[in-house]
């Protein structure tokens, strides 16, 4: 057990509280229209959070993992739209948040079951197979009628915090903004709880070399599945944020181009750390904002090349080069 | 018996050209250890040139040839500028490599624009196999591949650069102490599994609508090709195609295309579990 006061010296700490602390100080610098916004970048946070936990931690790629954020979506859309089959009026936003953490878990633990035991192209097995289940998946919700189809679901209700009988629906920007950001601390104070621990470290040994790590005695490939399917749920809780902030799903959210989009935002937030994987996701939203209209087509082209350049020469991403050495580790370890 | 026939050939043509895709990301793989994520904008690269060339008025043959070279030396300009510092990171080649997929999909978007684009066959002709008209072309399409993949394992199977090229797969440095030129290997195989791409991209832009999304339709079902049939040799994505493309052929027309990416897909994880290393790859743990 590390001792207390060698927490408080953790500079880790002191960038935790500087950053949450100015995103809850946000709302007095920023309109009521940005702060709504924000509150959406802060459900791709999150979703981002999920992806840098098995990558930037253990080292798993994968190209879809859009799958479990729309897959939590539309959960939660069916739910609160009162669609279920066969529970018409359990309409309840906990139930939606529940089955929007479980039917992402189930799906993950599944496909984790049969893939990490793939020894082909070098364990890369998870990031092809999740490229194609993003696609056939955007390709089921296309066709899916019951589901809205290519058009999606529309006014989809917001959260009802309410219990008793009594409503309370995060429905205002500021509330909305609070609840969100409340929900992204409590999502990385527990991931980051898992991070920083024993068990923390060797997640990184196994992505750092497997088959040592295994010769050390741990039983890899349950550990990997584990963490996959604690990822996937996270991911589906974001999804379901999501939907019902935005109040629209649509079949973009399970697929391709969402799973790319957050693939670069973890990439180029810094995947080593669940803070700059986070903030990624914001700021090259925000940057997208500001730059998209300008820019156009070329847009894409200039992320890309970042992205590239970035993978060549600075792995630990962008912010996660300040991170690190704000922190004073390397990131590796 | 005609709509069986027809039903085979399809899936021939399919099965032949997975083939041609799968087996240059196959023999990368093998060399450099990298799997090559813009495998799919190349065979989009090859389709265009080939769009390109026709419609600026030069021949079909022409077109085809140049696509293959110019595919080519995208790979070997790839190679120089990007996977060449990072090969030894196995997670980065795939992003790197991932990132130049997307800069050459929306460099293809900026160009041409988002549409579709299309091209004539250079010959229009009917064949009667066997009382069924069946169209010529798509029997001189099955015919480059198999011609190509004949000459692919004749390069590595029966040549002194196959052997020299084998050798470096087995164990680079075994090779270079022995005296290969490993750099040369890798970029001229990188080039090889490149022009691959680019040839199979412009022999298919004649039957099919030529947009910037086709490659990703061709990438996957060759990466589940290998996954099925096996990285380790040569045979693999050959097999792995054969099952994946003749599963998916038979699906679509019985049922839905949909039904038959879910089926194909399932088979392929249910392989990966069944067959760790690939059926080729033998079934140890």
């Amino acid at each position: 057990m590390t001792a207390w006061s060698d927490r408080l010296h953790d500079r880790r700490l002191a960038v935790d509280l500087v950053v949450w602390g100015g995103l809850a100080l946000l709302p007095l610098f920023a309109g009521a229209w940005q702060v709504g916004q924000i509150a959406q970048y802060l459900t791709y946070g999150i979703f981002a959070m999920s992806l840098a936990l098995i990558w930037g931690q253990c080292g798993l790629l994968s190209f879809g993992h859009a799958v479990f954020f729309g897959l939590g979506a539309y959960a939660m859309s069916l739910t609160t739209l009162g669609m279920l089959p066969g529970l018409a009026g359990w309409t309840s936003s906990y139930l939606g948040v529940a089955l929007a953490l479980l039917l992402p878990a189930a799906f993950a633990n599944l496909l984790g079951r049969f893939l990490f035991y793939g020894r082909g192209l070098q364990g890369a097995q998870l990031a092809i197979v999740m490229l194609a289940v993003a696609v056939i998946a955007e390709r089921i919700m296309t066709r899916w009628s019951y589901a809205g189809g290519m058009n999606g679901l529309m006014s989809v209700p917001p959260v009802d915090l309410g219990a008793f009988g009594l409503r309370y629906e995060l429905y205002d920007p500021l509330p909305l903004f609070y609840g969100t950001l409340a929900a992204a601390v409590l999502i990385y104070a527990l991931l980051e709880a898992l991070v920083r621990s024993r068990r923390g470290v060797v997640l990184r040994a196994l992505g750092a070399d497997e088959p040592r790590t295994a010769f050390l005695g741990h039983d890899t490939r349950a550990l990997k599945l584990a963490v996959f399917t604690l990822s996937a749920a996270v991911a589906g809780f974001a999804g379901a944020l999501f939907a019902s902030q935005f109040g629209f799903v649509s079949p973009p959210l399970i697929g391709f181009g969402l799973s790319t989009e957050v693939l670069i935002w973890v990439a180029l937030g810094g995947r080593r750390a669940l803070l700059t994987a986070f903030l990624g996701a914001i700021v090259v939203r925000l940057a997208e904002n500001a730059l998209g209209d300008l820019l156009g087509a070329y847009w894409l082209l200039g992320l890309g090349l970042i992205f590239v350049v970035c993978m060549i020469f600075l792995p630990r991403g962008l912010l996660g080069e300040v991170y690190w050495r704000l922190t004073g580790r390397a990131g590796a370890g | 018996m005609d709509q069986v026939l027809l039903l085979l050939l399809d899936a021939a043509n399919y099965v032949l050209v997975i083939v041609l895709v799968a087996m240059g990301l196959v023999i990368v793989f093998g060399l450099m250890r990298v799997i090559n994520m813009a495998h799919g904008e190349l065979f989009l690269l090859g389709a265009y040139t080939l769009v390109m060339l026709q419609q600026a008025g030069l021949s079909y043959w022409i077109g085809l040839v140049a696509a293959t070279l110019l595919v080519g030396a995208v790979g070997l300009l790839m190679e120089e500028l990007v996977i060449r510092h990072i090969y030894h990171r196995f997670l980065d080649t795939i992003l790197a490599t991932w990132g130049l997929s997307i800069m050459i999909k929306q460099g293809v978007i900026l160009l041409f624009g988002p549409g579709a684009q299309s091209t004539a066959a250079p010959f229009a002709a009917q064949l009667d196999l066997f009382g069924t008209p069946y169209p010529a072309y798509r029997l001189f399409i099955m015919g480059v591949a198999l011609l190509v993949v004949a000459g692919t394992f004749y390069l590595f199977f029966r040549t002194r650069f196959g052997l020299a090229a084998r050798a470096v797969i087995a164990s680079r440095d075994t090779a270079a102490c022995l005296g290969l030129p490993t750099r040369a290997f890798d970029r001229a195989t990188f080039a090889y599994g490149a022009a691959l791409a680019g040839l199979a991209g412009a022999v298919m832009a004649p039957i099919m609508s030529v947009d910037p999304q086709m490659g990703l339709g061709f990438l996957i079902p060759a990466f589940l090709a290998i996954l099925v049939g096996g990285a380790g040799h040569l045979g693999g994505p050959v097999l792995g195609a054969g099952l994946i493309g003749a599963t998916d052929s038979v699906t679509a027309s019985l049922w839905s295309p949909v039904l038959a990416q879910v089926v194909v897909f399932t088979m392929a994880v249910v392989a990966i579990r069944l067959f760790p290393g690939g059926i080729l790859g033998g079934r140890r743990r």
